[in-house]
């Protein structure tokens, strides 16, 4: 079943003074469950692309359509309605709220999604322990290492059962120790939950991990690997 | 969760937050006492009016109102004061006489209005008998004949509020602990008579330093302070006809109010003695004063005395002192300039606070939106925090600013230095502040009105952000 499909996407930056075609004409199409990396160099469009497939930019042209929705067809309200109910984000820099605890970071979507307390509670639990955090569920952010935020953030990412999560350079800011145990939790997760991962990434031990590896240059698609 | 985040995002920077709420604080303990000390004020200034002066109406001869001469008196007075008697809003009335006169003592003359009344019942009507003051003598006695009772202020000007240092007074300043030295130079000033309190504060300013005077200054007057009870005083006023009457009273009494204007011109004589020095078979009734056990009542029960009043005319306090009732009366729009100010320069520091908070906060905020957080929750989020920073000083404010007031309005502010200014206008020079319940509802409401004003630029500034372009920020 197709969780994402991208229709001959494009994005052009008009400035004063150069024209950009950061993502230029791409189509691909996403299963469920799958762990999909997209790679390529600095400027190459990835961080675009995730954007654009997450909602957070308008393509210039082409549709992008998530479980059927076309996502240029909604208005900005609900839009972010949509963006909250079916996509999760793991940033680089964690981006947890620093006031929250780990708990209250994982258990705030579905709070906005006005969850049953005991419903959010249980599925909070149940994530902090599979992302190996259950002892620390009380912990703000500034008493977690790198790692352990990361962990929080993909919980939460995790916590609404979106139906796939973006991840931009996951593990740009962890150790190497870190940097492992988290894509081993994520590619768990992903068989458990059978949620899609699509990671933008340089790290070559999340390449070596995909599942699929898409590689961007100038915006366009140069290769489209899966491996068995 | 909203209402959770923007609670703890308060205090997220404590230095800053607490900066904010101790300026917020201190605004509003400025805002509540100086609108205690005004409302301490104004109802000082209507108690004193009411209390002593013209009480809650006053009933004239129409034609007195405009021109004071001893023939135009109230009519029908008896008829008027046995309606009163029936009204169930009444504490007491008096009627009295009201003559332009002159006051003499072999060192001074001065203009008065000498009233007659009946003892008794002017203290059912004005609280002036309890104004007597330190080594004043005493209240007028209807069995006490040819008694005047004067201000401290008439006193003054008739050259009767006199200084004399004698050995007793030296001695007594000796076991109150005032140095020899003092007491020395005070020895040369010994049985010596100053017929005015400017001719004493010269000698003492002649034979002290500043320092001995600030020090001990006060006791010495006030030891020295010799009121000369039972002098005789003249009074001069013209009969019905016109012709120049003299008689001799002798003082017993020295009152003082807050009003020095009243104090100036207002002498009291038992009615009886001034009917038979004017050589009148009748009591002159010139005014019928009314003290009613409300104040609010004034409107009606001068609706019903108008009634049956006929050619008089009745007057409530607000039309009897005019100053006192449109102070009592715009003490609202004294509230709103007051509060209206101080929120004005405390709303530019909170919207400060919040447009740097946002500024610190812009990848959250992406990150929020980015997440799904719609428009309305970051809006609220900012406006809760804008609120919480401001309510918590606010409540910290009008509890410190009400227990502050409490504490003075039973001490009292003494405004030293400024007092004979203020007693000139008939305001007391020691002002007990009083903060009513609706003020602080008032200033609960500008409060909470102010934060939301105050959260709509940063609130905005927020909605502004773009995710994409918050999220690359470092």
């Amino acid at each position: 079943m197709k969780v994402l499909e991208l229709r001959n996407v494009n994005k052009i930056y008009n400035s004063s003074e150069v024209k950009v075609h950061a993502v230029n004409d791409v189509t691909l199409n996403f299963a469920e469950a799958e762990f999909a990396a997209i790679v390529g160099p600095s400027g190459s469009g990835k961080t675009t692309l995730l954007n654009l497939i997450g909602g957070l930019d308008m393509p210039t042209s082409g549709e992008i359509i998530i479980s059927g929705t076309n996502l240029s067809g909604l208005k900005s309200s609900k839009l972010i309605d949509f963006r909250l109910r079916n996509i999760g984000f793991v940033f680089q820099s964690y981006n947890l709220i620093p006031v929250l605890t780990a708990k209250e970071n994982v258990e705030f979507i579905m709070t906005l999604q006005k969850w049953p307390k005991k419903e959010r509670d249980e599925r909070t639990i149940e994530l902090l322990r599979a992302v190996g955090l259950g002892d620390r569920i009380h912990s703000r952010p500034s008493k977690l290492s790198g790692g352990q935020q990361q962990r929080v953030a993909v919980a939460r990412a995790l916590a609404s059962k979106p139906k796939f999560i973006l991840a931009d350079e996951p593990t740009a800011n962890l150790d190497s120790k870190s940097a492992t145990t988290l894509l081993e939790i994520m590619e768990t997760l992903n068989h458990e939950e059978k949620i899609t991962f699509i990671f933008s990434t340089h790290d070559a031990r999340v390449v070596k991990m995909a599942h699929r590896i898409i590689t961007l240059e100038d915006g366009k698609v140069i290769s489209d690997d899966r491996r068995e | 969760m909203i209402w959770s985040i923007a609670w703890k995002n308060v205090w997220r920077n404590k230095k800053r937050s607490l900066v904010v709420i101790v300026a917020v604080t201190l605004g509003i303990i400025s805002g509540v006492l100086l609108v205690g000390i005004m409302e301490g004020w104004v109802k000082q200034r209507l108690n004193d009016a009411i209390y002593n002066e013209i009480s809650h109406i006053q009933i004239h001869n129409s034609e007195y109102i405009k021109n004071e001469e001893i023939d135009l008196t109230v009519k029908n007075p008896n008829e008027i004061t046995r309606s009163i008697d029936t009204l169930k809003e009444l504490s007491g009335w008096v009627k009295r006489t009201k003559i332009i006169a002159m006051a003499n003592t072999p060192w001074a003359n001065t203009g008065v209005i000498i009233y007659g009344v009946d003892p008794e019942k002017e203290k059912k009507v004005t609280e002036l008998y309890k104004k007597i003051v330190k080594a004043g003598g005493k209240y007028l006695d209807v069995h006490s004949p040819g008694d005047l009772l004067i201000s401290d202020k008439t006193a003054e000007i008739l050259k009767l509020k006199q200084y004399i240092v004698t050995d007793s007074i030296i001695e007594e300043l000796r076991q109150g602990k005032v140095p020899e030295t003092v007491l020395a130079k005070l020895e040369t000033l010994k049985d010596k008579r100053f017929r005015s309190p400017g001719d004493f504060r010269e000698a003492l300013r002649m034979k002290f330093s500043r320092k001995e005077l600030d020090r001990f200054g006060v006791r010495i007057t006030g030891k020295a302070l010799d009121y000369r009870i039972r002098n005789k005083v003249m009074i001069t006023l013209s009969d019905k006809e016109g012709n120049p009457i003299q008689g001799i009273f002798r003082v017993c009494g020295i009152y003082k109010t807050t009003n020095t204007g009243f104090d100036q011109v207002s002498v009291f004589v038992n009615a009886q003695e001034l009917a038979d020095l004017y050589g009148g078979n009748d009591i002159l009734t010139h005014e019928i004063a009314i003290l009613l056990k409300n104040i609010d009542d004034a409107g009606i029960v001068k609706e019903e005395l108008s009634r049956i009043a006929g050619d008089n005319s009745v007057g409530t306090w607000k039309e009897l002192a005019p100053d006192a009732a449109m102070m009592n009366d715009f003490m609202v729009l004294y509230y709103i300039i007051f509060v209206g100010i101080i929120m004005l320069a405390l709303a530019f520091g909170i919207i400060n606070t919040m447009m740097m908070a946002i500024l610190e906060r812009t990848k959250e905020l992406g990150m929020l939106m980015a997440l799904g957080m719609n428009r309305r929750r970051i809006f609220l989020m900012i406006m809760l925090e804008t609120i919480f920073l401001t309510a918590v000083g606010a409540a910290a404010g009008m509890f410190s600013g009400w227990v502050l007031t409490e504490v003075l309005g039973r001490t009292g502010i003494h405004f030293t230095g400024w007092g004979e200014g203020f007693e000139a206008i008939g305001f007391a020079a020691k002002v007990y502040p009083v903060v009513t319940p609706e003020f602080l509802i008032f200033t609960t409401i500008m409060v909470i009105v102010t934060a939301i004003i105050s959260s709509i630029w940063p609130a905005r500034k927020a909605l502004k952000l773009n995710p994409v372009e918050t999220l690359r920020t470092e």
